[in-house]
């Protein structure tokens, strides 16, 4: 009994797609490994550890489209403006691919950016739980990543970290398509970007969907 | 006098005994200080170095092999190209196979960040830190500073004006450096565990002032020793790399903590 009503709601929650179900993108479960294509970051074993307090590895962020960019919580300049830039991107999307996308925040602090401190600065930044991923991880887990990435980063000695300012556009695979670099970048090729892999996506799903049970891993 | 010379002595043996173990020599690294060439305003003048332990010389091609058999993800025609491009292994014939007997002692290159770090975490150790290898090979031959021997610096520069040859040389050929450890300088270029380290502070610009920070010839002007060329090369080169790259002139070496 319990079993079916737990595949009916993950029934629901695959149909809801479009919809955010109010549930945290980092509160799915991953696919297993193995399935990810050669140039997917989901290949990544490493653990991570949102601000609800759930670990996970990123494969749990597969199926959507995932904006990402790292950060710290105490950053005075770049960061705030850094993730303004995400939001500023959130609002323009076009509504036909609004809620096909999702929001993540990665760490470099791995001291000071505990789960109640990501918790808190998603409330100080209004970041909505249902499109918002924030995660922090060990020192050498961040540091993969971020050579994934391309990004640079150096902790400085008053514990402040320079790092570069990019904006990462993951596909639904996991993998790079889109790179935006600098501060109050170019947003227009950014969602350019969205768009054509949101439609992709859904044309390869479409042709899949014909000859496939539905997907149980929301 | 007699009995602590002993006493020294089978401590070195037993040390030496640790390391033959593990594989490869390492060589013990006492704790010191680095001083970054290039640095923000908030950055630290110098960085202190705990006591470690470096493999004396790079990682050969022989090695590698034996890594690529027992951990056959990371054989050329099975590498997933997130974690290596396509130049990953290119100079070897095959998947087991690095050519001739001669390239058993070359240090291995066309080796990705990930591959490094994959060998490394296999033989139980790790990759040094940028710090930990910029000071290691800021000896000299007959001290521990070698900006201040004309000899040494001179061998060095020769090397960093000098292109790489085709077919690089075995490894532990040069003359070992004051700590013990081969080929810093001279060889080939090395990773280090965090390569990708940013290069200007303060607060964070974009990247395009990042590169233009370090490529343009006033960056220099914020090195902390103008006449060290040769850091300026290693910092430069480290500086452009990215984690997937596997190039001609590019491998590793690892240590440990003591």
């Amino acid at each position: 009994m319990k079993r079916a009503l737990l595949f009916v709601l993950c029934v629901t929650a695959a149909s809801a797609a479009d919809k955010p179900a109010g549930k945290p993108p980092c509160c799915r479960e991953a696919l297993p490994a193995g399935h990810y294509t050669d140039r997917s970051l989901y290949q990544l074993d490493s653990k991570w550890t949102s601000d609800v307090g759930r670990e996970v590895k990123l494969g749990v962020l597969r199926g959507r489209v995932q904006v990402l960019a790292m950060f710290f919580a105490q950053c005075e300049y770049a960061c705030p403006i850094l993730v303004n830039d995400m939001q500023r991107l959130e609002q323009s999307l076009p509504a036909a691919i609004r809620g096909r996308v999702e929001f993540l925040l990665v760490s470099f602090d791995t001291e000071r950016d505990t789960p109640a401190a990501l918790r808190a600065y998603r409330e100080k930044m209004q970041l909505t739980p249902e499109r918002w991923t924030l995660l922090r991880g060990g020192a050498d887990d961040v540091r993969e990543l971020a050579a994934l990435l391309g990004v640079n980063f150096q902790k400085d000695a008053r514990g402040q970290f320079a790092h570069s300012n990019l904006i990462t556009v993951l596909n639904p695979e996991g993998e790079i398509i889109h790179q935006q670099t600098g501060l109050k970048g170019d947003t227009a090729a950014t969602i350019a970007a969205l768009e054509k892999t949101v439609a992709e996506h859904e044309k390869s799903s479409a042709r899949e969907g014909q000859n496939r049970v539905p997907d149980k891993n929301p | 006098m007699l009995t602590r010379a002993k006493v020294f002595a089978s401590a070195v043996a037993a040390l030496l005994a640790v390391c033959a173990s593990a594989g490869e020599p390492m060589v013990g690294i006492p704790a010191g200080v680095y001083r970054p060439f290039f640095r923000g305003k908030d950055d630290a003048k110098e960085i202190a170095v705990a006591a470690f332990q470096l493999d004396a010389h790079p990682v050969t091609n022989a090695e590698f092999l034996e890594f690529v058999r027992v951990n056959p993800k990371w054989q050329r025609s099975r590498v997933k190209r997130l974690f290596a491009d396509d130049g990953y292994l290119r100079h070897w014939p095959g998947d087991l196979d690095f050519g001739a007997s001669e390239a058993a002692q070359r240090p291995v290159t066309f080796v990705s960040w990930f591959a490094a770090k994959a060998f490394a975490a296999w033989k139980g150790r790790r990759l040094p830190t940028t710090a930990e290898l910029e000071f290691a090979a800021g000896a000299g031959f007959d001290s521990a500073d070698g900006a201040k021997e004309p000899q040494f610096v001179r061998a060095v520069n020769r090397w960093y004006s000098t292109p790489a040859p085709d077919a690089l040389p075995a490894v532990a050929a040069g003359r070992a450096n004051f700590f013990g450890v081969h080929d810093l300088h001279g060889l080939v270029w090395e990773w280090t565990s965090d390569f990708n380290s940013a290069l200007v502070t303060g607060d964070a610009r974009g990247d395009s002032g990042l590169d233009r920070q370090l490529f343009c010839g006033a960056g220099s002007l914020n090195a902390s020793d103008r006449a060290n060329f040769a850091a300026f090369m290693r910092f430069g080169f480290r500086s452009s790399l990215k984690a997937g790259y596997a190039i001609h002139n590019l491998g590793f070496r690892c240590a440990s903590d003591l």
